[in-house]
């Protein structure tokens, strides 16, 4: 099956939904341009909802048409592999910038990918095929405006920025730790496999938006697994360091987690985010909390949980804070509310730290029943109010 | 007659204030019911028929409103000593009390797409069940370690007190105390489970649920006139000579505070005590009929006192056999806890059986009897009763006190008014 990889945040609550309305509606559409069609025999363009659609066929050469001509605004390019499975994707890019793309569309099947086009050349990639395997898209008309809601772009820029800073995190950790395990060495990898998770779980809901990643980097034992994938990534590692006291059969392993890690910081890059999406994230992010950090599940060989619980919380502060602005123009009291329950949260946190690095905690076995029940409950008391930040900002 | 307009005709005359909610204008009957009319004029018995229990009124409703099916108690923890929090979640949970027992949802948007609905939703369609919400405040509000938490040490009732140690006594902390309680009852437990789910949603980040207790089959009658006597789960009948809810009198001198009892803002309230109380049903269960009959001091199918042919016949405790023998023995269960034993002490029960599965430790049925009873002052009522009970009881072979508190709840609330309004 073709899967479209545009990234977009998972679908919860029906905010993709509307987001993707948002994104759709809001902009001014230039009149149908179209091209394309006597260019080639099987590429066409047309408009449907007011949104440009683009075939492009795959072949063993590359892609077709080209060059590409499209008037700007929405477009939906729509990809048909006609070739024998020499090339399987295809993206538009800008520059080295990964604009819109499709994977992993085999011969005979369809894949698709949104994106809004502004006046300009960009280059259409189909890597793997006998030709060069780039073309040209040529993008006329005027600049297309999207109406954001105010301070909406601000909060995207903030967010992405912490996205990419903790995505650099992750690759920089993974590495070393991923070196300790192939060179056999336990008790350096379990030091280093505390330090690189709370750059992952920090940004959870984001890497979940990219399908297989989620699972192939961060799947415990029993959870589900892309077809054909076998059990890896970080939580596989930890069991056989804190369980099995071996590094035996990991090397290939870790050499796989890093390569994912290095993907994800990839595609975090071009993510495509919406306030609502951000503020839903956060959300995300402590249900993780309430679900699998507070019961010692998500760490259940290294009891590192208080690890990536702060690490989820700070995930989620960091969506709050690039949404403060808007929300404290919108709803001071909810902004407010927030702030305090951030500070409730760090406070009970804080009463389990072990040193003073920002991630130095005690394992999760030091804590009883008492002391769960009551960070639950700081929890429980700020994604309450956090669940109603997403509302404020499509207001 | 158990018909629901005659419980109600007499639930206004006992003063339960249908007549406060109708000078407010009437009420939308809720979305959940079939008739919708909001007509003023509207008598109990279509709200009866509606089956809802007004909110508002002199007293707080579930107390002597005649004993729904279910149960559903649920104790609270406050996190914070912010006094404005605490008002503010009484007045939240004023008016989504005032919605639900109408029927209707909490909060005010439930369609925004972007937003989790302000109601869980697992209510709607089904009927207000005679939903009540009872409220009250622990003694931990006003002092919590001999600290005053919310300035309103000097508020607190002397009838609120801690309740002593009895014998026998295995209490869980888990499972007593509470600085808020809700008792929450409706004919539907999925309804009674909704306005207990919404409250506490509600109070994140004010209070938490501390513990919570699910109750079915209503073990005491509290109306005159019902047309049996509810089972409890060791099979007998119970609450026969329980105080009645309508019996104006009796609930006046037993059950709600006075005016000039010593705390003002608890007038029109009452004092509420709770005990979860296990059963040890297996070794019940291996008891002869004649032991059984003999603990509790009545017939177990009739009902009837020993002595006695029908449920309902005076108890004659003086009563002796052919050898001299106490026919209700000196330590059957009647005796102790009759109020003529007990200086006419009275106080109103309105119980409920509870199961919480297995008992971890022997595997054994954990279920009993979660007791509630209602009185004016428990250093009157359920304190000097238990104190008996506890020490001569020959039922205590059979059961433990595994849970514990008690609660000023206070009086009725008045449309625009809110719970505990006059305690602030």
């Amino acid at each position: 099956m073709s899967r479209v990889s545009t990234p977009r945040l998972r679908a919860r609550s029906g905010v993709a939904g509307v987001v993707g309305a948002a994104t759709l509606a809001g902009l001014a559409l230039a009149g149908c341009g179209s091209s394309g069609s006597g260019a080639s025999t099987s590429g066409t363009s047309a408009t449907k909802s007011g949104v440009h659609i683009v075939k492009l066929t795959i072949t063993d050469d590359g892609c077709t048409p080209n060059p590409l001509s499209v008037t700007s605004g929405p477009a939906t390019i729509e990809i048909t592999n006609t070739g024998s499975g020499a090339v399987t994707e295809a993206e538009v890019m800008q520059g080295d910038k990964i604009l819109g793309e499709a994977e992993d569309v085999a011969p005979g099947l369809t894949g698709v990918f949104s994106l809004t086009l502004q006046p300009g050349t960009y280059t259409v990639n189909c890597p793997g095929g006998s030709g060069s395997g780039k073309g040209k898209l040529v993008v006329s008309g005027s600049t297309v405006t999207t109406q954001v809601a105010e301070g909406a772009t601000d909060a995207v820029t903030s967010y992405r920025a912490f996205l990419e800073d903790q995505t650099n995190r992750l690759v920089e950790t993974t590495a070393p730790f991923v070196a300790a395990v192939q060179a056999g060495d336990v008790a350096k990898a379990k030091t280093l496999y505390a330090a690189a998770r709370p750059y992952y779980e920090a940004i959870e809901p984001v890497a979940e938006s990219f399908g297989d990643l989620d699972p192939l980097i961060d799947a415990r034992a029993g959870d589900p697994l892309p077809a054909g994938a076998k059990w890896g990534g970080f939580h596989r590692i930890e069991k056989a360091l804190f369980q099995d006291n071996t590094t035996a059969g990991m090397a290939p392993v870790a050499a796989e987690l890093l390569t994912n890690v290095k993907t994800l910081r990839e595609k975090v890059a071009n993510v495509k985010l919406e306030p609502a999406q951000i503020a839903n994230g956060a959300v995300d992010l402590l249900n993780e909390v309430s679900t699998s950090k507070i019961t010692g599940e998500e760490e259940r060989y290294s009891h590192v949980d208080l690890v990536d619980f702060r690490a989820n919380v700070d995930g989620a502060e960091a969506a709050y804070q690039s949404l403060r602005p808007m929300l404290t123009a919108r709803q001071a009291a909810l902004a407010a509310e927030l702030a305090a329950r951030f500070a409730a949260v760090d406070k009970a946190l804080g009463a389990y730290k072990s040193g003073p690095g920002q991630y130095d905690y005690v394992s999760y076995t030091k804590l009883t029943s008492a002391d769960t029940r009551k960070l639950s409950a700081v929890v429980d008391a700020l994604a309450e109010p956090l669940s109603q930040v997403s509302k404020a900002v499509v207001q | 007659m158990s018909d629901s307009p005659t419980l109600s005709r007499r639930a206004v005359l006992g003063g339960i204030g249908v007549a406060a909610v109708a000078s407010a204008g009437g009420f939308a009957v809720g979305q959940r019911t079939a008739d919708a009319s909001s007509d003023s004029s509207k008598g109990e018995a279509q709200l009866a028929a509606a089956a809802i229990v007004p909110f508002h009124g002199e007293h707080q409703a579930g107390i002597a409103t005649p004993v729904q099916d279910r149960l559903l108690f649920g104790a609270f923890d406050l996190m914070t000593d912010d006094r404005q929090a605490l008002v503010s979640l009484l007045r939240t949970w004023t008016s989504s009390a005032e919605a639900l027992t109408q029927g209707k949802p909490v909060g005010t948007d439930d369609t925004t797409p972007e937003a989790p609905p302000d109601d869980t939703g697992e209510a709607t369609g089904l009927s207000p069940a005679r939903l009540t919400l009872t409220f009250g405040f622990g003694p931990t509000i006003f002092t919590i370690g001999g600290r005053d938490r919310f300035g309103l040490a000097d508020r607190r009732p002397a009838a609120l007190v801690d309740l002593p140690a009895f014998a026998g006594d295995d209490l869980d902390p888990g499972r007593s105390g509470g600085d808020l309680a809700v008792q929450v009852c409706a004919d539907d437990p999925q309804v009674a489970f909704h306005a207990l789910r919404n409250l506490t949603r509600q109070a994140k980040g004010t209070a938490v649920l501390r513990w919570s207790e699910m109750g079915f089959g209503r073990t005491s009658t509290t109306t005159s006139g019902s047309s049996a006597t509810p089972r409890n789960l060791q099979g007998f009948k119970d609450g026969t000579n329980n105080l009645r809810g309508d019996d104006t009198a009796d609930m006046a001198k037993f059950v709600w505070a006075g005016a000039g009892d010593g705390s003002d803002w608890m007038a029109g309230g009452s004092y509420m005590v709770t005990r979860r109380i296990r059963m040890f049903l297996e070794t019940w269960d291996r008891s002869t009929l004649s032991d059984q009959e003999g603990t509790i001091g009545r017939q177990k199918l009739s009902g009837a006192p020993l002595g006695a042919t029908a449920e309902h016949d005076t108890v004659d405790l003086a009563a002796r056999d052919a050898k001299g023998a106490l026919v209700v023995p000196a330590d059957a269960h009647i005796r102790l806890a009759s109020h003529s034993t007990n200086d006419g002490i009275r106080i109103l029960r309105r119980g409920y059986s509870f199961t919480d599965g297995v008992n971890p430790v022997t595997g054994q049925l954990d279920g009993g009897l979660f007791f509630i009873a209602y009185q004016r002052d428990p250093r009157t009522g359920f304190i000097p009763l238990q104190r008996r009970l506890a020490e001569h009881d020959a039922l205590n072979e059979y059961i433990q006190h595994t849970g514990s508190a008690v609660f000023a709840c206070p009086p009725g609330v008045r449309p625009g008014g809110w719970i505990g309004e006059g305690l602030f």
